[in-house]
């Protein structure tokens, strides 16, 4: 009789860890589940502002000393305009530009370079081409060429027939991104697991990241007159 | 009898003893489970106050950086520096630092609303990221010469990223669906271009998106928030020797 006894007090206790942890389950509260991601996508975040806060201290203490230069006469608020200037056309994609960054290469998949894929070979699409340029952007990239075409505000990348177009000019494969920033965080947002470079490669298409001290991005050849935009003068302004 | 009768209530003993027991020991496990988990929850609201005060200081910042940038306006206002001043208007419209009107469309944009079927894959039919990029594209293509997204201002360098439901724009600014997409340039022109038979809008429907689009005299399009100037790129030397 003792062996059954023990059995019936084990099958109770068993129960009564299982109807514990049912409850428990059931009723966990929120609050309870450790926020892991969200709190990666806190510290993200936090950094992302703490980036923008150094960038609008740094236009501040420029902008204080053209202020300042202003002040002193006409020569030298004339001076302290031109260096506005240069530096808005700069970001506009007016002026060539140099600095650390990355390469990537990105070409179709060759014909028949796998067995059966003399049918279906993959070629990449405009919108593969937004998405690397996207993902770049992201990660801080201040200036990025597409085939040797600056990318400005009114840049398109776009199918047209057979062919892809940026900035209304015609580009061929291989397709060449050039991009001025971090290199280390251009790459690792390209390279990142489940990121572009992987779903590209997934598609048989060759992707290839290098990071470079210098690159050198040209000026964007078109003209950017506006026809329909007009600034909106301050006094208007709210 | 009797001893049937007493070991039944024996049964009932253990059974009741080792439910006590499992339900204790459990317990138990759990408190010291939570403790655990109150540590890194701690760690969740500092980060949530340091968000916080980060926003609020970027805001600040911003706030100073757009007095400044109203006081250089200022000083350069004399009649000798017009032309010059006329050019600074014109490359920061091109940027984007400066607020534009102009005729345009409208675009509205919203997840799915059809009621799905079991075995459906609810992320086809809400909106990603790529939608909207493929969107923007196009109505660059079309020539649109200033673009904004729920009143944020898309430049060059904006990105558009899928962060949980949200959008993540110009790095700091998250947006929630309806996304609401004006652009300045012809109308007809942009519109048509969206509308185009296999294109944009039509892909989008087919995924049960929601795209409306009108047409609009005058759309006012408000000035990028952040700030100018490169960190990495500077101006390359005059015979582009690498």
């Amino acid at each position: 009789m003792p062996t059954r006894l023990y059995a019936v007090a084990l099958v109770a206790f068993v129960l009564g860890l299982l109807i514990t942890v049912q409850a428990r389950v059931a009723g966990q509260p929120p609050g309870e589940i450790l926020p892991a991601a969200r709190v990666q996508e806190l510290t993200a975040e936090l950094r992302r502002l703490e980036e923008a806060s150094a960038g609008l201290r740094r236009e501040a203490g420029e902008l204080e000393q053209k202020i300042a230069a202003a002040k002193q006469g006409q020569t030298q608020a004339r001076a302290a305009l031109q260096t506005e200037i240069e530096k808005y056309r700069i970001q506009a994609g007016l002026v060539p530009v140099v600095g650390p960054g990355v390469e990537v290469m990105i070409h179709n998949m060759p014909a028949g370079s796998l067995p059966g894929t003399e049918q279906y070979v993959f070629a990449v699409r405009d919108e593969d081409l937004l998405r690397v340029v996207n993902e770049l952007w992201g990660a801080g990239a201040e200036a990025i060429a597409v085939n040797g075409q600056r990318l400005v505000s009114t840049s398109e990348i776009r199918l047209a027939g057979t062919f892809i177009d940026v900035n209304l000019q015609r580009i061929t494969p291989p397709y060449t991104i050039v991009a001025i920033g971090d290199p280390d965080v251009l790459a690792s947002a390209l390279e990142i697991e489940g990121g572009v470079a992987e779903m590209l490669r997934a598609f048989g298409a060759s992707c290839l990241i290098k990071k470079k001290d210098t690159v050198r991005i040209p000026a964007y050849e078109g003209t950017m007159a506006f026809q329909y935009a007009r600034p909106i003068k301050e006094e208007v302004r709210g | 009898m009797w001893q049937r009768l007493k070991s039944r209530r024996f049964y009932w003993g253990f059974i009741a003893i080792g439910l006590v027991l499992g339900l204790m020991v459990a317990t138990q496990f759990r408190v010291a489970r939570q403790q655990a988990q109150a540590v890194p929850i701690q760690r969740f609201n500092e980060l949530m106050t340091d968000v916080q005060r980060a926003r609020q200081e970027q805001e600040s910042l911003q706030a100073r950086v757009d007095r400044l940038r109203g006081e250089l306006n200022r000083l350069t206002e004399s009649p000798d520096l017009a032309a010059l001043r006329s050019e600074l208007d014109a490359v920061r419209t091109q940027v984007g630092v400066a607020d534009v009107a102009g005729p345009g469309i409208e675009v509205v944009l919203n997840d799915s609303s059809a009621t799905l079927q079991p075995g459906q894959n609810p992320n086809f039919y809400v909106l990603h990221d790529e939608d909207i990029l493929k969107v923007l594209n196009e109505l660059r293509a079309a020539g649109a010469e200033a673009l904004a997204i729920n009143g944020e201002r898309i430049t060059a360098g904006t990105e558009i990223r899928c962060i949980g439901p949200a959008v993540l724009v110009n790095k700091t600014q998250r947006l929630t669906p309806p996304y609401v997409i004006t652009a300045i340039g012809n109308p007809e022109t942009m519109e048509a271009s969206l509308k185009m038979r296999g294109g944009v809008v039509d892909t989008l429907r087919y995924w049960g998106i929601e795209v409306g689009i009108k047409r609009h005299p005058l759309v006012v399009i408000k000035a990028y928030k952040g700030a100018t100037g490169f960190k990495y790129a500077r101006p390359a030397p005059a015979e582009g020797g690498e």
